[in-house]
């Protein structure tokens, strides 16, 4: 009972003990907030992820493999994990982009309708028009905003959904390709994230011609072509004759994921099959040559293939949950195909089967290794309050001296004496610790807000959304992060007490009371 | 090792109780400090009993060990290992308690009042007086005593005519006043012994004399065992009977 009379009127009379409070709220704020802030980017990084290909991928690169739609249909039937899944290739090929450059591309065969199924494509699409501004374009500059262009705006949205382009000619929808933001350098990103293409507030980007001059080519990606060039690549893996492939382009994807958006080009499924040799194709036998009305016959027919299938999962259904399905519903409709599509046991062995997390594990580590070592570097420097506290309790034993002769001439027990001191430095972890956490809670939450304020004010700009990608600072708390650093908060200020805690419950007892 | 017998007869007339069975017993207690290189002796072999019901005043000079000898009786600290002799308490040497019964003799068997009062000066008078049984019962046993705790600690207070001063803080108390608020606190748990260290020594010649009559007269209604230190002849005076202790050993 003593030990909260006395914790509490120490901890309501002193002053030092609040300033040993503030340094571990200081600490604890400190090591949240940084966590929060760097552990959003992972979180952010893996939605966008995510949302852009799927919970799950089957791959099998390059080759792909046939009998999909028959993969597509079992994976929907297993209604509690699998929401939808959609074939799709993947491959890797040349873009010609309009300043003549040649850049290697991540090209994306999808079939819109059922690619939406799985994939926010309607998300993914910039171009599209807006009413209300992102929230760093203060001055509503964004161009989507332009009242001018809303029509083209509209019309770039429904081409992306679509993935076609109305023929200039013949007014009809041609097949059409979405190009990434960041890919042709014709859409400029601004300082508040967003991206401009005007030529009046952007420098323009030109292409050399052969007498010598140079023509501009600033304008609207939504507006132009471009060229792929492939290389396709038979069931058995050989490489066919190069391939190239000239579409108008409907819009332009911004995932969130830079190298996404550098690199990924979205073509219509169909056109893709075609060019990469990956369509049905049939073998025709020789007519009857004494027959010339006898009906060409077909000898041989080779089903269409992709070299992927993206799933999304249901509500709460983890990736890797749905992960492990899918290798289940995979091994059967391997056997139903057995010797004629990849064996699911080499799909498993080389770990063909994935979650987005398990395909970006490489940046994924990097990240997580960086957060861990900002973390681990911030709590050694917040164990310095550890040391603040062990000073500061050092002294008040000190100035405490004669209490503590007194409570051990009125019978308290060495452990008593020293639970006094341990139970104090709880209390001050306790408070401190609760005081960091709802300090990092208040700046992270408003995080950007402070951070605009900085800006305006002191001109300290630190996230810059043209450099991180994101328009804005994570602002989540995770709760297991935030349960880690009151446990570290209380744990330091234990430590900072333990050892005056000890000198309290050794001192000689007579001589405590002779202290002066 | 020479070993004393506390049971043994008195060995020293001037050591011996005029009132009631010994219940405090000291033979041959010898205590040594160390300073730096060299030892001091403070005391040399102290003989003494302390009736039951009698208030004994131990007279002597500053550091004739009249202090330390109190610090032993009480438990707070330890004779001499090595032929540092006895010291009983109703039979039973305090040197072999475990530190626990060492703990529990000093909440509830003894209580002391020091000359500099000793408060702690964040709490109130009242929380002061019911720190010691605080102390004793512990967090769930004073829970359930606390309203008769401090209903006694205000019946203590009230007795010293503090009963206005319980939300007071000792620095805004008199010395006297402190000191009856320690008296308090020493009492509070009902102990059979008191020891008070120089308990005027701090105080005006009227507030000592109070503090004194304020002791006589809880000792002679309560029967309380009393053991005064003191260098102050007439205060030893107010006792029913006083040894003086001069160079470490009970002057006969």
């Amino acid at each position: 009972m003593y030990h909260a009379v006395l914790t509490r009127t120490y901890l309501t009379t002193k002053v030092m003990p609040l300033l040993a409070a503030l340094a571990v709220m200081l600490c604890a704020a400190m090591v949240l907030i940084v966590w929060s802030v760097m552990g959003g980017f992972l979180v952010k990084l893996l939605e966008s992820g995510r949302a852009t290909s799927g919970d799950v991928k089957i791959t099998f690169p390059n080759q792909g493999f046939a009998h999909y739609d028959e993969l597509v249909k079992m994976l929907e039937a297993d209604t509690a994990f699998v929401a939808a899944a959609a074939p799709i290739i993947e491959t890797a090929g040349l873009v010609s982009l309009p300043d003549d450059r040649l850049e290697i591309a991540t090209i994306r065969g999808v079939d819109a309708a059922s690619y939406s199924r799985v994939i926010d494509l309607p998300g993914m699409l910039h171009w599209k028009p807006l009413d209300t501004p992102v929230p760093k374009d203060t001055l509503g500059r964004d161009p989507r905003l332009d009242p001018e262009l809303r029509e083209k705006m509209a019309r770039a949205f429904e081409n992306g959904l679509t993935m076609t382009r109305p023929d200039p000619i013949s007014g009809k929808p041609v097949p059409a390709m979405i190009s990434g933001i960041e890919m042709t350098g014709l859409s400029f990103r601004q300082f508040g994230g967003w991206y401009e293409f005007r030529p009046q507030f952007v420098n323009a980007i030109g292409k050399t011609l052969p007498d010598g001059s140079v023509t501009w080519i600033n304008g609207f990606m939504p507006d132009k072509f471009l060229t792929l060039r492939l290389l396709p690549i038979d069931s058995e893996g050989r490489v066919v004759e190069m391939a190239s492939l000239t579409l108008p382009v409907a819009n332009e994807h911004r995932t969130g994921v830079f190298e996404l958006d550098k690199r990924m080009i979205l073509v219509p499924l169909a056109e893709l099959q075609a060019k990469l040799k990956m369509d049905e194709s049939r073998g025709v036998a020789a007519r009857d040559p004494y027959d010339p009305d006898a009906p060409a016959t077909v000898a041989r027919t080779i089903p269409a293939r992709v070299t992927t299938v993206v799933v999304r999962a249901k509500p709460g259904v983890s990736p890797d949950e749905l992960r492990s399905r899918a290798e289940a519903v995979y091994a059967r409709w391997e056997a139903d195909h057995r010797g004629r599509v990849p064996s699911a046991s080499l799909m498993k062995a080389n770990s063909l089967i994935r979650t987005w997390k398990m395909e970006q594990q490489q940046i994924v580590d990097a990240v997580e290794n960086e957060i861990g070592m900002v973390v681990m570097l911030l709590t050694f420097i917040s164990f310095t309050a550890s040391f603040l506290i062990l000073a500061i309790f050092w002294a008040m034993v000190s100035e405490k001296t004669k209490d503590v002769g007194i409570l051990r001439a009125i019978g308290a027990s060495r452990l008593g004496v020293a639970w006094v001191w341990v139970r104090y430095g709880l209390a001050i972890g306790i408070l401190g610790s609760t005081l960091g956490l709802t300090l990092a809670y208040l700046i992270v939450t408003n995080i950007n807000e402070i951070h605009d304020w900085l800006g305006a004010n002191l001109g300290i700009v630190i996230w810059k959304p043209n450099v991180y990608y994101f328009a804005e600072i994570p602002r989540k708390i995770n709760p297991l992060h935030a349960g880690f650093v009151f446990a570290g908060g209380i744990a330091m200020s234990l430590i900072g007490a333990v050892v005056p805690a000890w000198r309290a419950a050794t001192m000689d007892p007579v001589r405590a009371l002779r202290f002066e | 090792m020479p070993t004393t017998d506390v049971n043994s007869p008195m060995v020293s007339s001037a050591a011996g109780p005029t009132a009631g069975q010994p219940v405090l017993r000291a033979r041959g207690v010898r205590k040594t400090y160390r300073l730096g290189r060299v030892n001091v002796p403070v005391l040399r072999g102290v003989d003494l009993d302390v009736g039951a019901g009698e208030m004994l005043a131990i007279l002597g000079k500053s550091g004739s060990g009249k202090s330390t000898l109190l610090h032993l009786m009480g438990g707070l600290d330890r004779a001499d290992a090595d032929g540092g002799g006895e010291i009983a308490f109703d039979g039973r040497s305090i040197r072999s308690m475990s530190a626990r019964e060492l703990n529990d003799y000093r909440c509830s068997t003894i209580g002391f009042v020091f000359q500099f009062y000793h408060l702690l000066p964040e709490l109130t008078v009242l929380n002061n007086v019911c720190l010691a049984a605080m102390v004793r019962w512990g967090r769930l046993g004073y829970s359930s005593r606390r309203a008769g705790i401090e209903a006694r600690a205000s019946e203590l207070l009230e007795a010293f005519g503090l009963g206005g001063r319980l939300k007071h803080r000792p620095a805004e108390l008199s010395g006297g006043e402190r000191q009856r608020v320690a008296i308090a606190r020493a009492l509070i748990n009902e102990p059979r012994v008191l020891l008070a260290d120089e308990p005027t020594g701090n105080l005006d010649r009227a507030t000592g004399s109070q503090i004194l009559d304020l002791l006589a007269e809880h000792q002679r209604r309560t029967g309380l065992t009393m053991v005064l230190v003191t260098h102050d002849n007439e205060v030893a005076a107010r006792a029913g009977r006083s040894v003086r202790l001069v160079d470490g050993v009970v002057a006969v």
